[in-house]
């Protein structure tokens, strides 16, 4: 009987290595190994552009001033510093 | 057959209906919401559940009447519950839901059949509970790594073909041209480990194997787990949040994509270096040890790519949550890679096997590097899916100081009583009573370690608890809320 388990498991290894085979081979076909500038820079978009950071710690949140016109509050903001 | 033709274009891409254009990040965001928190929430129960039994069995090494009356918590049981709830409770489940956000996101579209994998989320931690009461109650395997009970584990099968087959319909709606190598990390993890799960089922538990290819198989087995399915998740994590984060491309993405491939071609032959001085063919060990040394080329690839991709940019460490975690998680991935290419040469093999130098070394790679990088990317996610900041910031900090001087404590003094209790082993005339009473106080040390990073656990847990329980500001529909208190430091793009 477990002839049957070691050929199924053999199969799957078989399976697998072929799949990973086929991917370098894939991925090389379609350009992914080639402009790695570009590559790298494929996680970012107009949205959350390069040289913009998008994570920082949580601030204390500050009641909304209405109102106010964002030049003036930001200019007492900078007087208050 | 208005039926058939709905089916077929919710698997195709290539159908008609579905030419729309790329995803935006919110709807993305908005896409995967409930199925990313079903499992982050599981996994979170985990990790508490699974740092009670760490504590037990840790206190019951060096004081062993603790709790010494419940048959269900002798150490033998405590321990191998810590193991099964952090290991397939925590760390998968938190592997599961980051790397469906990733697939999403990188694959710039919405997450589709999110049902699917909500009840994947249901069988995975039902086939968990079960096991890990299972293993209370004296029914684990006794294989390491595979203590589940086997009436628990079809459970886990069938959650992961649920969550196989989603993330190759994920795959197939990419609308990104690019597939950035975090995709592919995540891919391959993805079907690694059904792999290494189902032949390691077939021929440790179905139709064991006989002799000493169990251990073979058990040992293949259970490194993989680590290197073919954690650090690949870890890895596409921290290879996503350090330039997203900083807002900086990787250093090197040629280096990125070297490191994967050599990581998929080495880490499968490493594990057996867990049997060397055991009734193995030698060749079979030799063949292991060159594998584990050969490692070093994806590590320190990884290691130079993090390294100057950081460069630079040092003091955002101060500004972001996301990146202090996940940076102190890549850092350890070096350290823990290279002291495990290390312990596979014979020579210091002889000195740390048998020893908690190991066991500071699984912690190290599972805890430093893997579970720092997942609280990271846990800290840049759930806001974007609940749209709130959040609710204290005081807590993250007792969450990364405590984790981090907890967990750096505990590898670094473990590590030396591990070292000490293996030269003492290999010195005849010590007995080996008088070896295991001088390791108590290193033992000691580690479960005052062990409630450092308790506490940073329930400041984690308070803080994901007290943000789903808060009110969302109202008209707040943007995926990134957070607003800087301080204009940040510009980082340097090359």
């Amino acid at each position: 009987m477990e002839w049957v388990f070691y050929t199924l498991a053999f199969l799957i290894a078989a399976t697998l290595t072929g799949t990973a085979v086929y991917a370098l081979y894939w991925s090389s076909r379609h350009g992914q190994l080639r402009d790695f500038e570009r590559g790298a820079s494929s996680i970012f978009d107009q949205e959350e552009p390069v040289g913009q950071m998008t994570d920082h710690f949580p601030v204390k949140r500050q009641k909304p001033q209405t109102g106010v016109p964002e030049a003036e509050s930001g200019k007492r903001s900078a007087k208050t510093k | 057959m208005p039926n058939v033709s709905s089916l077929a274009a919710s698997l195709n891409p290539a159908t008609p209906t579905d030419m729309v254009a790329r995803a935006e990040l919110s709807e993305i965001d908005a896409s995967a919401k409930w199925p990313v928190i079903v499992f982050l929430l599981s996994g979170l129960a985990w990790l508490l559940i699974g740092t009670g039994f760490a504590l037990i069995s840790s206190i019951k090494l060096h004081t062993p009447e603790f709790l010494g009356d419940y048959e269900w918590l002798t150490f033998g049981r405590a321990r191998t519950a810590h193991l099964n709830s952090v290991v397939y409770g925590w760390s998968t489940n938190v592997a599961f839901a980051v790397a469906f956000w990733l697939m999403a996101r990188l694959s710039r579209a919405k997450l589709r059949h999110g049902g699917l994998l909500i009840v994947a989320a249901c069988f995975w931690n039902l086939g968990v509970t079960i096991g890990v009461i299972g293993i209370l109650a004296g029914d684990s395997t006794s294989i390491e790594w595979l203590e589940i009970p086997p009436y628990a584990t079809p459970l886990l099968f069938v959650a992961y073909a649920l969550v196989g087959v989603w993330a190759v319909i994920t795959f197939r709606f990419r609308k990104s041209e690019h597939i950035y190598v975090s995709q592919w990390y995540l891919l391959a993890a993805l079907f690694w480990f059904p792999w290494l799960y189902s032949v390691a089922q077939i021929m440790l538990i179905f139709e064991p194997a006989r002799g000493t290819v169990q251990a073979l198989v058990n040992w293949w087995f259970a490194h993989n787990v680590l290197g073919l399915w954690f650090t690949p998740i870890g890895l596409a994590a921290a290879y996503y949040f350090i330039p997203k984060v900083l807002g900086k491309p990787i250093h090197s993405y040629y280096l990125s994509v070297l490191g994967f491939w050599s990581l998929a071609i080495f880490y499968n032959w490493a594990g057996v270096h867990h049997l060397i001085g055991g009734p193995v063919p030698a060749w079979v060990l030799s063949a292991g040890i060159a594998a584990s040394l050969m490692m070093v080329i994806p590590v320190v690839v990884t290691a130079i790519n993090h390294h100057f991709t950081m460069v630079g940019s040092f003091s955002a460490l101060r500004y972001s949550p996301t990146l202090r975690f996940v940076v102190f998680g890549a850092v350890n991935y070096t350290l823990v890679s290279l002291t495990g290419s290390a312990m596979a040469i014979r020579g210091f093999n002889e000195v740390t096997h048998f020893t908690h130098f190991t066991v500071a070394h699984a912690h190290q790679g599972m805890y430093a590097f893997f579970t720092m990088v997942m609280f990271g990317s846990v800290y840049y996610i759930l806001p974007r899916l609940l749209l709130k900041e959040w609710p204290s910031a005081t807590l993250i900090r007792t969450h990364f100081w405590a984790t981090a001087i907890g967990i750096t404590f505990y590898w670094l003094e473990l590590s030396i009583g591990g070292w000490i209790q293996g030269t003492e082993m290999n010195n005849a005339n010590i007995a080996f009573i008088d070896v295991v009473q001088h390791t108590i106080p290193w033992l000691f040390l580690r479960s005052v370690a062990g409630i450092v990073i308790t506490v940073g656990h329930v400041a984690f847990a308070v803080n994901v608890g007290w943000m789903l329980l808060m009110r969302r500001p109202a008209g707040v529909t943007a995926p990134t809320l957070f607003h800087s208190p301080t204009p940040l430091p510009t980082p340097s793009v090359r």
